[in-house]
């Protein structure tokens, strides 16, 4: 009988335990979270050195994964919009790649993804820079985190110089394709532009492996060969008749090209007052700069 | 001499016998397990954070060891007073420390050989799956960290031991066990610290350099024997450091013990 | 050659925060032949273990010393050939009485071969054979007791000492420890033991002590202790009077 009263009282509690953990727990959520506020919170890197005694190597992936899980929530695969990330969150994401790489500075994915993002999303290519330099000091047989450091500085930030001597520094290391070596000449010669621009593109498609990321190079390099096709054009006609086309139609007029290529981003070719071939999804095929 | 080794036998023996062991494996074997599923949440560097994770769990479980099994021999002697058998023998107060220190070491390479296969299995399944991102990987280097952590776990017994013959309970050497290897293992950064410190232009008292400096000596530093990066990344550790690491691992041991053993000497069991 | 010879042992207990020190040994000489069976009697407290203690060099006396078979007890050879077993001995929980034993042959210098042959004979006269490969946590008080005498006794020495060897045990296991006792005498083996058990110094010993307060207040054969038809309980309990009362023997 007693026993049997035992049993019943268990199961009550049981019942009732359930219950209200499930009422507690919609009152967990009670405190209003701030969205905009969600601060990654890490100490400085000295201190996290001394505090993480043997185990350096695993708080560095660990802040590594924090890093990429704290900007994941607003990753929008594939797409070229902006991320949802204001700057406050990518400087945050910054600091954070930085931590990692100051606990393990030979830990590759920090500066790849750190480059990737800051870069073409946050606009903060000095700050990719820094890291990639950083990790080239210490990766020293790793001849992509100076080709990427390269190409940032041409790309985003227009400093040939320094573009061709980090990818001088690449093509020195083992595994560097031939054609880097090249690429810096090229570049310290100041070529066109837009020509070093499509050379700079096709060797980073044959670099990364991420297919969105091949993509969204493909999509660039065709938007440079369309616009490459249209300065040869406005050179062509340049010869002909003295002085640049005022718009594409002038030549499409004149016969020089047979028609307006196919502008990939939706948007439309256009000359700018300086006889530049430009675009009006600039925004996309070259992402805004801090 | 010739006592040491039954009294390392039993030793051996009654420490590997403890429960405690066999929950510390267990643990060890979990996360090796985990290895496999955490290691693949690097885009590229799956082997280094595959190594990381197997030679942490080897060192962490190790540690555990020395807290729980290796001062718990010490102390179960002096606290339930099993050392009346032993004492009462033909056996010195050195004989004991050394006799002690030899069994516990035996407890501490055998454990962490069984832990390693399981690390290396984990390593060897994943650097299978993960060709590719596991370029730099190098098996020696692996074997030279795990023996570095070997040697790291002896040293820090070798001061547990010291601790204990002087101090009146068990806990107190485990205090002193924990401080000494938190210390001992951030030395060598905070030392960094404060030499970078003065270049970034914040202050640093010179007495509190002074102070970081003679620790930086006197402490044990465990810093040297943490050569996990090196397996992480494939990058080659010098022969020298080999033998001075090796070399420094046996004169601070011998240190401890011969201090052990001097402060043994005089202490007496009612 | 003496067996066991103490001269003026003395030995304070130093106090810490709480307690006062403990004066647990004063001026303590006696002197134990060859073959006897000695047996120190005295109340809780009085000093047996720490003398004991001290002859095991597990105690260092503050002034005085003490000799076993010619040697000062702080030679560690000597006690090759002293066998030992303490008042409530705790050995290794997860060791065998057979390990147990091996260890205590092991570290005297036994051959391999003798260790065996002799844990076979000990292990069976103190009847504990069929335990001898379980772990020591599973023995009761009573096999813990024996196997403690079994490791006494391995490596055949030549001095037996023994700090209340009956206690925690039944009428058999009483019986066992006297029987062993006589028949250690009966090798020539000196046995020296201290107990707070009237009958059992009556039983087995040649000689007594009677320590009260740290004071050894009489020792001699004891027949020569109990003259005028004294008992050993009224000539004890006289001495612990007496000691209470501030005399001397």
């Amino acid at each position: 009988m007693i026993r049997a009263l035992t049993y019943a009282l268990l199961a009550f509690l049981a019942i009732t335990h359930i219950a209200v953990v499930g009422k507690l727990s919609q009152h967990e959520n009670v405190f209003p979270m701030n969205e905009d506020q969600d601060e990654l919170f890490v100490l400085p890197s000295a201190i996290l050195k001394i505090a993480s005694f043997d185990y350096k190597g695993i708080v560095s992936d660990y802040l590594f994964i924090k890093g990429i899980v704290y900007i994941g929530g607003s990753v929008q695969k594939g797409s070229s919009q902006k991320f949802n990330i204001n700057e406050s969150q990518w400087c945050a994401f910054y600091n954070m790649m930085q931590i990692s790489t100051d606990l393990d500075p030979y830990f590759q994915d920090p500066y790849y993804i750190a480059n990737a993002f800051l870069t073409w999303d946050a606009g903060m290519t000095r700050e990719a820079n820094s890291l990639l330099e950083k990790g080239s000091r210490y990766r020293n047989w790793d001849w992509s985190l100076p080709f990427f450091s390269g190409f940032n500085y041409f790309f985003f930030l227009n400093e040939n110089d320094k573009a061709s001597e980090w990818l001088m520094e690449a093509s020195r290391r083992p595994g560097a394709s031939p054609t880097i070596a090249s690429l810096a000449s090229k570049i310290a010669f100041k070529a066109s532009k837009t020509e070093n621009s499509i050379s700079f593109l096709e060797e980073m498609i044959k670099q990364t492996e991420d297919e969105s990321m091949k993509k969204m190079f493909a999509g660039r390099v065709e938007a440079y060969k369309a616009i490459l096709d249209l300065e040869k054009a406005v050179d062509a006609y340049q010869r002909k008749f003295g002085k640049k086309p005022s718009t594409l139609e002038r030549l499409l007029k004149n016969k020089i090209i047979l028609e307006v290529p196919k502008e990939p981003y939706g948007g439309k070719f256009y000359i700018d007052s300086g006889g530049n071939v430009r675009t009006t999804s600039e925004n996309q095929l070259m992402p805004f700069q801090k | 001499m010739k006592v040491l080794w039954p009294i390392a036998y039993i030793t051996l023996k009654e420490g590997i016998r403890n429960r405690a062991i066999y929950g510390i494996s267990l643990f060890a074997f979990l996360l090796l397990g985990l290895n496999m599923l955490i290691a693949n949440l690097a885009p590229r560097d799956v082997g280094k954070v595959a190594v990381d994770i197997a030679l942490s769990t080897i060192s962490f479980s190790g540690l555990l060891i020395v807290l729980f099994v290796a001062i718990n021999l010490m102390a179960k002697d002096l606290d339930k007073k099993t050392i009346h058998m032993v004492l009462s023998k033909p056996i010195s107060r050195s004989e004991y420390i050394w006799g002690k220190f030899f069994g516990i070491a035996l407890i501490l390479v055998l454990t962490v050989i069984f832990i390693s296969i399981f690390a290396a299995l984990s390593l060897y399944i994943l650097k299978a799956g993960y060709e590719s991102f596991f370029l730099r990987f190098s098996w020696p280097l692996v074997f030279l960290a795990i023996f570095f952590i070997v040697m790291s776990l002896i040293l820090l017994s070798a001061l547990s031991l010291l601790f204990a013959s002087f101090s009146s309970t068990s806990f107190i050497t485990l205090v002193l066990t924990i401080l000494t290897y938190l210390v001992g293992r951030s030395l060598s950064d905070i030392k960094a610290l404060i030499e970078t410190a003065s270049i970034a232009g914040a202050t640093v008292s010179p007495i509190t350099a002074k102070v970081v400096e003679v620790a930086y000596y006197i402490f044990p530093n465990f810093a040297f024997f943490d050569i996990k990066m090196n397996a992480a990344h494939g990058l080659s550790v010098p022969i020298a450091t080999v033998f001075w690491t090796v070399l420094y691992c046996l004169i601070y041991g011998t240190l401890a013990l011969t201090a052990a053993s001097l402060v043994f000497r005089r202490k007496e069991f009612p | 050659m003496t067996a066991i010879l103490t001269s003026g042992i003395s030995k304070t207990f130093k106090g810490d925060l709480h307690a006062r020190p403990v004066k647990a040994l004063e001026g303590l000489d006696f002197e134990i032949t060859q073959g006897e069976v000695f047996g120190f009697l005295g109340p809780n407290g009085a000093g047996k273990s720490t003398a004991i203690k001290i002859l095991l060099n597990l105690i260092y006396p503050d002034s005085g010393s003490a000799y076993i078979l010619g040697s000062d007890v702080n030679d560690k050879n000597i006690r090759k050939h002293v066998g030992y077993l303490p008042e409530n001995p705790y050995f290794y929980d997860y060791l065998t009485a057979e390990e147990l034993l091996w260890f205590a042959g092991s570290v005297s210098g036994m051959e391999k071969n003798k260790i065996r042959a002799s844990s076979d004979e000990l292990l069976a006269k103190v009847n504990i054979e069929q335990a001898r490969t379980r772990q020591i946590r599973t023995y009761s008080k009573g096999m813990v007791q024996r196997v403690g005498l079994a490791m006494a006794l391995i490596h055949d020495p030549q001095v037996i000492i023994l700090d209340e060897p009956m206690s925690g045990l039944d009428p058999i296991g009483r019986k066992m420890v006297g029987d062993l006792i006589l028949e250690l005498k009966s090798k020539g083996k000196t046995v020296f033991f201290s107990s707070h058990i009237l009958t059992d110094i009556e039983r087995f010993c040649d000689r007594a002590g009677i320590i009260v307060n740290g004071k050894l207040r009489l020792a001699g054969h004891l027949d020569k202790l109990l003259e005028n038809n004294a008992t050993l309980e009224e000539v004890f309990l006289r001495e612990v009077e007496r000691a209470g009362s501030g005399g001397d023997a």
